[in-house]
C-alpha cells in the first residue's frame, strides 16, 4: 500500500511539474516573438546568404507595426476606464454676483480635483478661471473656449477629449445642441454669497438625443399670431409687471426663468438664427406699435421681451406658475 | 416755400446717408430722434397734406432705420430682468 502511495505521488508531481512548464511556456512564447523570428534567419545564414537578407528587411518593418498595435491594444482600455470622481454632483448654471478680484477654489472642490490627471487638473482650472472671469459657469463648448482659456496649442480632437474626460470624471456637463454646437455646464460648488442660481443643469443619461433644433423662420409665422395672444397675456410681460407685483418673489423669478430661456433659445438657434430672429422682431414692433416705440429704450425692451416669449414658445407668467403649483 | 421743403429733403438725405454709416444702438437712437423730429417739422410745414415724394422719402427713411436697427446686435436684455 504504501509503495501504491509513493508511486502515485511520484506521478502527481510529475504530472504537475509537467503542467507548470507548459503555462511557462505559453507565458514566455507571446513575450518574445521578436526575438524567435530573429533567430530563424540568422540559422538560414549559412546555407542561403543572398535570400537571408530579405526577411531580416521584412522584419524591420512589420516590428513597429505589431509594436503600434500592441500600443492600441493597451491604450484603448485605458480611456475606458474613466470613473465618476463623484456621482452626487448637482449641475447648477449660476453667475456670480461681481467680479471676483481672487480665484479661490473652495475646499470641497480642490478635494475632488485633486485627483484628476494632470490635463484634466489643468483643463478643469483654466475653465475654473475662466468662468470667473465671466461670471457664469456655463457657455458654448467649441474653438473658441478652447483659445479663450489658452488650450490653442491643443487640435479640436484633444479637446475634445479633454471634455469627454471630465465629463466622464463627473465635474463637466457636456449637452449636444445641434451637429456643431455644445454647451457646458463646470461644476462649482454652490455659494449664495457670491453667486445666484440660474438653473439646475440636468445631466444627460436620460436623454441621449440631440434637442430638437428650430428652425429660424419659424417664429415669424408665429409673430403674426401675437396680436390674438397679446391681448391674452398683456399682463404677463416680464418687463412690465402688473400692479402690487413688483416685489412679488414670484414674479421676480419668473423674469429670471424667461431671461434664462432666452439664453437658452439663443444657444439653440445659434447666433446668426437669433439675429435674423430679432430682424424679424424689430420689424414686426415696428408695424405693430409704431415707429416711436423702436427708439423708446424701455417700451422696445417690453415688447421685445413679449416677441421672444411668443417666438421661443416661453410659458406665459400665468402658465408659469401653474406649472410651479 | 420751395426752398423750405427742399432744406428739409436735404436734412432727410442726410440722415440716410449716416443710417448707413452707423454702427451702435445709440447712434442709432439719435438717428430715430432727429428722424421723428423732423417728420414732425415737416408734416407741421406741409399742414395741408404732404406730396407724395415726399412722404415717399420719409417711408423710405424709416424703412432703412427700421432694417438697419435689425442689423444692429440683438439688444441686451440681461439689465431689463433685474
Amino acid at each position: 500500500m504504501g509503495l501504491i502511495k509513493n508511486i502515485g505521488n511520484a506521478v502527481k508531481s510529475e504530472v504537475r511539474d509537467y503542467l507548470l512548464k507548459i503555462v511557462e511556456a505559453e507565458k514566455e512564447a507571446p513575450k518574445n516573438p521578436e526575438a524567435e523570428n530573429v533567430q530563424k534567419p540568422a540559422e538560414t545564414k549559412a546555407g542561403q546568404p543572398k535570400v537571408e537578407e530579405r526577411p531580416a528587411v521584412k522584419e524591420e518593418k512589420v516590428q513597429p507595426e505589431r509594436v503600434e498595435e500592441v500600443e492600441e491594444v493597451r491604450e484603448k482600455p485605458r480611456k475606458k476606464e474613466i470613473y465618476p470622481i463623484s456621482n452626487d454632483l448637482e449641475f447648477v448654471r449660476v453667475s456670480y454676483k461681481k467680479g471676483q478680484d481672487s480665484v479661490i477654489i473652495p475646499k470641497e472642490l480642490a478635494e475632488l480635483i485633486k485627483m484628476l490627471p494632470l490635463d484634466e487638473y489643468a483643463c478643469f482650472v483654466k475653465l475654473y478661471c475662466f468662468a470667473l472671469e465671466q461670471k457664469k459657469n456655463y457657455g458654448y463648448w467649441g474653438g473658441t473656449l478652447k483659445r479663450r482659456i489658452g488650450l490653442d496649442q491643443l487640435t479640436t480632437s484633444e479637446f475634445e477629449e479633454l471634455g469627454s474626460n471630465l465629463a466622464a470624471y463627473g465635474l463637466l456637463l457636456l449637452e449636444q445642441l445641434t451637429e456643431n454646437q455644445k454647451t457646458f455646464v463646470l461644476y462649482v460648488p454652490f455659494d449664495e454669497d457670491t453667486m445666484v442660481k440660474l438653473s439646475t443643469a440636468k445631466k444627460p443619461e436620460k436623454k441621449p438625443e440631440k434637442p430638437v433644433k428650430k428652425p429660424a423662420p419659424k417664429p415669424a409665422p408665429k409673430a403674426k399670431a401675437e396680436p390674438e395672444e397679446e391681448t391674452q397675456c398683456a399682463e404677463d410681460i416680464p418687463g412690465k409687471p402688473v400692479e402690487g407685483m413688483e416685489n412679488d418673489e414670484m414674479y421676480k423669478s419668473y423674469k429670471t426663468f424667461v431671461s434664462l430661456e432666452i439664453d437658452k433659445a439663443k444657444m439653440r438657434v445659434g447666433r446668426a438664427n437669433f439675429d435674423k430672429i430679432y430682424m424679424e422682431a424689430v420689424k414686426y414692433i415696428d408695424k405693430k406699435y409704431g415707429f416711436k416705440v423702436l427708439s423708446d429704450s424701455d417700451k422696445f425692451k417690453e415688447y421685445l421681451t413679449n416677441y421672444y416669449i411668443s417666438a421661443f414658445d416661453i410659458p406665459t407668467f400665468e402658465n408659469w406658475k401653474k406649472s410651479k403649483g | 416755400m420751395l426752398n423750405d421743403i427742399k432744406i428739409l429733403m436735404k436734412s432727410l438725405s442726410d440722415i440716410d446717408v449716416r443710417i448707413m454709416l452707423c454702427k451702435s444702438a445709440f447712434e442709432w437712437e439719435l438717428l430715430a430722434k432727429k428722424y421723428n423730429a423732423l417728420r414732425d417739422e415737416i408734416e407741421a410745414f406741409c399742414a395741408s397734406g404732404l406730396p407724395e415724394d415726399v412722404q415717399t422719402a420719409l417711408e423710405k427713411t424709416r424703412a432703412y432705420l427700421v432694417e438697419k436697427k435689425g442689423e444692429l446686435p440683438p439688444l441686451d436684455l440681461s439689465d431689463f430682468f433685474k
